[in-house]
């Protein structure tokens, strides 16, 4: 029988959990309320330093005892850095559960940062700003969320190239200071284990972390960049990026925008797949998606395609989004609705997924949000809304990136530094 | 423990295999055509892909948009892709809906190949494989395949060439399908909360009619090549390393412990990450195989900033690593953590249906017979400091490989 519960624990930890007693795992991820937008303006990228780094040494442990410690009990366990938060994830047997808890608390509450291990990062990084050059799809992603989140939702979790050369460790120890301790943490689990002694487990391992009164629970504003920008770079493919405000997660509309984009994007039917790519066969890839900080949300449409067909495929892109406002049917959106609801039943059986989904909840709505409540606003989105949605978030002035050896039509172009390249 | 597994081959040579997981609310399947990239001839390079876009192009009973929203109403989680000796379809679906996503997959597997999809698809497939020319990493394995197996189908991309996939006819295509969509040249996986006896019933019922093969052709094993080679883009700005060496085949006994040894020289918490990675040399180090039913690689490989010295430096080091793990043996608290994290994993996989279906097929096809989680893990559990030892001392890293450079430097040098 699953158990979820939402709990305020004295160290300042939120929790959110669901007690799966049939599964035979625990995951669990440890969320700081604090991501690239909150870093500081001069030294851009030290959220990831730190995480690269955070577990390279330790008041009790060096690096390699500590990945050791994390071996012997099997545990699967990495990180992630986003724009107001970062995450420590981790899947471990039940069995396992209590000495996971207090192998993170080692890293996350008593870290050392050694120099040594500080400067491998930053050489890494530097090797990490090439790499990017190699991506052109990651590239294009990085182009495209500068500009159009703007100055602190924009940023990229390798930051500004320029700024390794005057990090230091004690950068990472003071912004570590500043962002890691009790009131900045949620904590979602789900799997095989019993809410009480989680509850006890992260009281006795983080009780006294710094300030427990809740922080970081500030919205950045989104700066959207109308603009339309080219990067030169020799590449098979084009790259495309655009992007428009939508709701936030919180929004009455963010039902409505979630069934739109499955109309737009969802799978094979869906309108892009189905005419920017299997009817015009303009692209391989092609997709839209939505991202939601905390408070706002933002429509993205990619697609990469041959320099000669760029602007036909520009084109195509917005062509479908606006004829949602024309042709859309009722079996349209059922069957992307059905599709969206079938998904959130499937993936139930994963442990891994219920958890992403709980972290998700408590970060955008301070609480575990019901399945069966998502599922209902989803099934109440009518044509109607999805004409509503569209005429409430004008398409007129986008910001749009493309990358690659061709300008598209309308495009100012870049200086060739701001294709990501680092400049040292 | 009861077996989960229903295994029955019906008459005109399908197999089917099924695993009952009755913990679980959602079914997968999945058919296999056992053909790929090594079953092609040169100048049909690419035809085993181009034919898997094809299979969502239209039947005799659906047009391409039918078939795609039969998926989606399903709310499916579906996809197909193609490897050197394997196409696999599957859906993944609440366990509601499983038979209707078998009959949409079987109804695939005989596609119509319409002449005007095909002309469509092929912009598709020319516009994949102009994406793949940008990736680093595609490029490098590509030249990997082209080098180590010179002179066998291995060697030519799974996409196939631009020049192959736009000469390709739709007559051609259809010949190839005949030839390698047989039934008994094929296999239905069914992973999940199932009733076997409905699935069986289901199976005679939509792919009792399809033919066995006259012919199916021989798959030639390949000869492993050694040697230097590189591949100059200068548009890349980093330098990947690959050094290539014969591994063990995906069935091969020591298969387990091949993994395992990768995994201690190249995993996560392994000796590249900590003497490569961690010395600043290379953001990403690894080792990985390469394997098929019959042959397969150990592939050593790392990327850094394309600057000559940092190149050879990276190369001695990975070299170094080779070395040392083939005379000495590893210890045994390194094969432990290992087998710790592959404890883990089988944990949450008996709980996915997809992931279960990836699984039986590896083994379905490789070994002759699916293995349980549980069976998976005491194979696992099998691999010894002293099993390690034997693969190396069988598969050797530290001498003759095929040592394979691709970004803006002329590395190594060929001469």
């Amino acid at each position: 029988m699953e158990k979820t519960a939402h709990k305020q624990l004295s160290c300042g930890i939120e929790l959110a959990c669901v007690e799966l007693p049939s599964r035979h795992a625990v995951t669990f991820e440890f969320r700081f309320l604090a991501g690239t937008a909150n870093e500081p303006d001069d030294h851009l990228g030290l959220s990831r330093l730190i995480q690269e780094t955070i577990d390279l040494g330790t008041e009790n442990f060096d690096g390699r005892a500590l990945s050791d410690a994390f071996d012997e009990i099997g545990a699967s366990h990495g990180g992630w850095v986003g724009r107001e938060a970062s995450g420590y994830t981790c899947l471990v047997l039940p069995e396992f559960l209590e000495r996971a808890i207090e192998l993170h608390a080692e890293f996350l509450r008593r870290p050392t940062f050694p120099d040594d291990k500080v400067r491998v990062a930053i050489d890494l990084t530097r090797q990490e700003w090439t790499a990017l050059q190699d991506d052109a799809h990651s590239l294009a992603d990085k182009l495209i969320g500068e500009q159009a989140y703007g100055k602190y939702l924009g940023r990229h979790s390798l930051g500004e190239a320029e700024h390794l050369d005057t990090m230091k460790r004690q950068h990472l120890v003071d912004h570590w200071s500043r962002t890691y301790h009790g009131g900045r943490i949620q904590v979602s689990a789900a799997g095989a284990f019993d809410q009480q002694h989680l509850v006890d487990l992260l009281g006795t391992h983080f009780d006294g972390y710094g300030a427990a009164a809740p922080a970081g629970r500030e919205h950045f504003d989104v700066v959207f960049n109308p603009a339309r920008m080219h990067h030169n770079k020799d590449l098979e493919q084009q790259q495309i990026g655009v992007a428009f405000p939508g709701a936030a997660r919180t929004d009455d509309d963010y039902s409505v925008q979630r069934a739109m984009l499955g109309i737009l994007s969802g799978g094979m039917s869906s309108r892009l797949f189905t005419e920017v790519r299997e009817k015009l066969g303009l692209v391989y890839w092609v997709s839209a998606w939505g991202e939601c900080p905390r408070g706002s949300g933002m429509i993205f449409l990619g697609a990469s395609t041959t320099p000669d067909r760029c602007d036909e495929t520009y084109r195509a892109l917005l062509r479908e989004v606006d004829r949602l406002s024309e042709d859309l049917t009722t079996e349209e959106l059922d069957r992307a609705v059905s599709g969206l609801v079938a998904k959130i039943e499937t993936q139930g059986d994963a442990t891994r997924a219920r958890c992403s989904q709980l972290a998700e909840d408590l970060f955008q709505f301070n609480r575990p949000m019901d399945r069966a409540e998502k599922i209902a606003k989803l099934k109440a989105v009518t044509v109607d809304d999805i004409h509503r949605y569209l005429a409430d978030h004008p398409r007129e002035a986008l910001s749009v990136v493309t990358l690659g050896p061709r300008v598209l039509e309308g495009s100012e172009t870049a200086e060739p530094c701001s294709a990501g390249e680092p400049r040292s | 423990m009861n077996d989960p597994y229903t295994l029955h081959t019906l008459p005109n040579g399908l197999r089917i295999v099924i695993e009952r997981m009755p913990e679980v609310n959602s079914a997968a399947a999945g058919f296999l055509a056992r053909t790929g990239a090594r079953d092609e001839v040169p100048e049909l390079a690419g035809v085993s892909h181009f034919l898997e876009h094809m299979c969502f192009k239209g039947t005799a009973k659906r047009d391409w948009q039918q078939t795609s929203v039969d998926f989606d109403k399903l709310g499916s989680i579906y996809n197909a892709f193609t490897s050197a000796d394997r196409t696999f379809y599957y859906g993944w679906v609440p366990k509601r809906s499983i038979r209707d996503q078998i009959e949409i997959v079987a109804d695939m597997m005989r596609p119509a190949l319409p002449e005007e999809e095909f002309a469509t698809e092929k912009n598709v497939i020319l516009e994949e494989i102009a994406m793949a020319k940008d990736s680093i990493d595609h490029v490098a394995f590509d030249f990997v395949l082209e080098k180590v197996f010179e002179g066998h189908p291995l060697a030519w991309p799974v996409l196939g060439y631009d020049t192959t996939v736009t000469d390709l006819t739709r007559d051609q295509m259809h010949a190839y399908f005949e030839k390698r969509y047989a039934a008994d040249n094929m296999m239905l996986i069914v992973a999940g909360n199932v009733d076997p006896a409905e699935i069986i019933a289901t199976a005679e019922d939509l792919c009792g009619h399809w033919k066995p093969a006259e012919s199916k052709g021989e798959r030639k094993t390949p000869e492993i090549r050694t040697g230097v080679a590189n591949r100059v883009v200068d548009r890349f700005n980093q330098q990947v390393i690959a050094m290539n060496f014969p591994g063990p085949g995906a069935g091969d006994p020591l298969s387990e412990t091949a993994d395992v040894a990768a995994s201690i020289l190249g995993g996560g918490n392994s000796r590249f990450f900590w003497n490569i990675v961690q010395s600043g040399l290379s953001p990403s180090a690894g080792c990985f195989r390469f394997d098929l039913g019959d042959c397969g690689l150990t592939i050593l490989t790392a990327q850094t900033d394309a600057d000559v010295d940092g190149v050879e430096k990276l190369a001695d080091a990975l070299r170094e690593e080779a070395r040392d793990i083939c005379h000495n043996k590893v210890r045994p608290e390194e094969v432990q953590r290992v087998k710790n994290k592959r404890r883990t994993g089988l944990a949450v996989e008996g709980e996915s249906p997809y992931h279960r279906l990836v699984q039986i097929m590896d083994d379905a096809d490789y070994r002759g017979a699916p293995r349980t989680v549980e069976q998976r893990l005491a194979d696992v559990e099998a691999v010894s400091v002293d099993s390690v030892a034997e693969f190396f001392e069988r598969y050797p890293i530290d001498r003759d490989g095929f040592l394979i450079g691709v970004g803006p430097r002329e590395w190594p040098n060929c001469g």
